[in-house]
């Protein structure tokens, strides 16, 4: 069944407590305005929404609202949705696009952050692995918005080649090229650092 | 056949960008009552809906239209407002087993269901759920989620305005009174529950 | 079948199910997660003649469903509900001439709660035409926290009469319990948060501004 195939491998990203499973009806009984359905949904992928958001845009705030506002956009257009469609494409295409648009709204106030202004910025709390965390963030901020993006949906999403195509409407060529280019960027600053780590002892990823 | 080969070998992680994964993979701790904000800033547009040419052009530019915008944009011309209380407006530092909950609703609706966000810290349990006379006592209703090994057990759930009993059920078998909650002596069954007062919008 | 047909077939199901979810069936789903045979049975047995008497069925599994929460046993649920039944039926009589299913649990509530069963035909009188569910649910609380029943009566009935909506009694009630948390007498606490909502309230306000939804 084209419902079933498949969403409950992507709904369980690699470190969320498997305490419950995607039941893939929620998106057909929310879409026929079940209002507890709706929020079961919201409820399951908030926090995978708001780790891709934050990725992305590198700030918990503006993470905050895209995720806020990618889920009343889901609402308003559960008309759109296909009942024999996979839910997890569909939401990220939603989610994808909301932050695109926080992206280049915050390009064009770029010009306005005068010196002193500090941005927030999604560094994890300090602890353990910070260090790590922080330098990662700052060379994936650094990659290009569409390699960052591409790298952020197959990698820590999980999502296949396929699905990432089909929601963005870029080939797989280019979107292996994508993450490729991402990889390689990611590898050839971050690949001494985590040499250094191993020699060290200090293995905290 | 090609591409799955390619897929394959792309798929393929060296150690470096394992350990980038694992950076970038924990979740995020959402800010407190966020179910409960989408489903208030939905509601708000239900009681105004964007008009379809609105809507339209909305899309077309993907104009950034916040969901609190939103939400704010209907409160200004319906006088809907959102009323935010609870005992707890951001994550505490749980101890043994804690809980708050958040109640958030339009001032101006009927009397029709208000969203509440409850949140509960319960070590070493596998499941939890909220049951209560809102849901019919149903362990089905209102399963609760945790983010990560350790977060917090969270869920929003619909109650009517009112007195209502409640408790946690925790592993499909213990009853747990919500210990941040006020007690209500069941006079049937005895034991404790916990009450959850939702006032009238 | 295509997956396609398949799914829009599952969907027509959903909706179908939606529709009866308020109706018997779905109160029937719900019996069925009673394990025990018998207690089900029994249950079973007491909601169909319940039913029959004219009672709202909803409060009666939900309070069954509570009981197998508990671990009750079949005889002390079927106790439970042959009680239930009986204050709600004396709330009927209380909300007299009508009340919705909600206040009437709500009612029953108060007396199990020894609520004074006059406190609750006032709330009525004063409010004939909106539901009372919150300003019940308040009095019920406020008395399940110590405080003299006929003092609670007194003081939401005034506060009612006076054009005190149920918000502001909500937000009494949450006043009070946090004043008993940090050591006042519920007495003490009620008197002096009355006092407080009742500075709020417009002076002229008549029954009329009390009858406002």
């Amino acid at each position: 069944m084209g419902l079933l195939r498949g969403n409950l491998s992507h709904t369980l990203g690699l470190h969320r407590e498997p305490v419950s499973e995607f039941d893939p009806t929620l998106p057909i009984r929310a879409k026929h305005g079940d209002e507890q359905a709706f929020i079961r949904i919201v409820e399951f992928y908030y926090p995978r929404c708001l780790r891709f958001a934050r990725n992305m845009l590198g700030s918990d705030q503006d993470a905050e609202e895209a995720v806020q506002d990618t889920f009343v956009r889901v609402h308003d257009s559960f008309s759109r949705f296909r009942e024999d469609a996979r839910f997890d494409p569909w939401l990220f295409r939603i989610l994808a696009n909301r932050c695109r648009t926080t992206m280049a709204r915050n390009r064009r106030h770029r010009s306005l952050i005068e010196y002193g202004d500090i941005p927030q910025t999604a560094t994890a709390e300090h602890e353990i692995g910070a260090d790590w965390a922080e330098e990662v963030n700052v060379v994936l901020d650094s990659l290009p918005a569409d390699q960052r993006e591409a790298f952020l949906l197959r990698h820590v999403e999980d999502l296949s080649y396929e699905d990432i195509s089909a929601m963005t409407g870029v080939r797989l060529s280019a979107l292996r090229m994508r993450v490729k280019r991402a990889c390689d960027t990611l590898r050839a600053r971050l690949g001494e650092r985590s040499e250094d780590d191993r020699q060290h002892g200090g293995h905290n990823g | 056949m090609i591409g799955n080969m390619v897929d394959t070998m792309d798929d393929e992680r060296d150690e470096v960008i394992a350990r980038v994964v694992g950076a970038l993979s924990p979740f995020p701790q959402p800010r407190s009552a966020a179910v409960a904000r989408v489903l208030m800033a939905v509601r708000a547009r239900r009681a105004q809906p964007v008009s379809r040419l609105r809507r339209a052009i909305w899309w077309a530019e993907d104009t950034a239209v916040s969901a609190k915008a939103a939400g704010l944009l209907a409160a200004a011309s319906l006088a809907i407002g959102f009323v935010a209380r609870g005992t707890m407006t951001q994550q505490a530092t749980f101890g043994g087993a804690e809980s708050a909950s958040i109640e958030m609703q339009p001032v101006a609706s009927v009397s029709s269901a208000v969203p509440v966000a409850m949140a509960f810290e319960l070590a070493n349990a596998k499941t939890v759920s909220v049951v209560g006379d809102f849901n019919g006592w149903d362990p089905a209703a209102n399963p609760m989620q945790r983010v990560g090994a350790n977060g917090p057990w969270s869920t929003t759930l619909l109650a009517k305005p009112g007195r209502h009993t409640y408790a946690f059920l925790v592993d499909g078998t213990t009853l747990v009174a919500d210990p941040r909650a006020s007690k209500a002596k069941n006079p049937d069954f005895g034991g404790d529950a916990s009450v959850l007062m939702v006032r009238t919008p | 079948m295509s997956p396609r047909t398949n799914n829009l077939l599952l969907g027509a199901a959903l909706c179908a199910a939606m529709v009866s979810a308020h109706g018997v069936g779905a109160q029937e789903a719900r019996l069925l997660s009673i394990r025990d045979d018998a207690t089900r049975n029994r249950v079973r047995i007491f909601v169909e003649a319940a039913r029959l008497r004219g009672t709202p069925t909803e409060p009666l599994v939900s309070r069954a469903l509570e009981g197998i929460a508990f671990k009750a046993d079949a005889k002390r649920i079927e106790q439970a509900l042959a009680a239930l039944e009986k204050r709600m039926r004396r709330a009927k009589e209380l909300l007299a001439p009508h009340a919705t299913v909600d206040e009437l649990a709500a009612a029953a509530d108060a007396i199990a709660n020894r609520v004074p069963e006059k406190a609750i035909s006032d709330l009525r009188r004063i409010a004939p035409r909106r539901t009372i569910t919150v300003e019940i649910g308040v009095l019920t609380e406020l008395v399940a926290k110590g405080v003299k029943p006929s003092v609670a009566a007194t003081m939401v009935r005034d506060l009612m009469a006076k054009g005190a909506t149920g918000a502001q009694l909500t937000e009494l009630n949450a006043a009070v319990q946090q004043d008993v948390a940090l050591g006042v007498t519920p007495m003490e606490a009620l008197v002096l948060r009355t006092r407080g909502v009742m500075s709020l309230l417009p002076p002229a306000a008549s029954v009329n501004a009390a009858q406002r939804p």
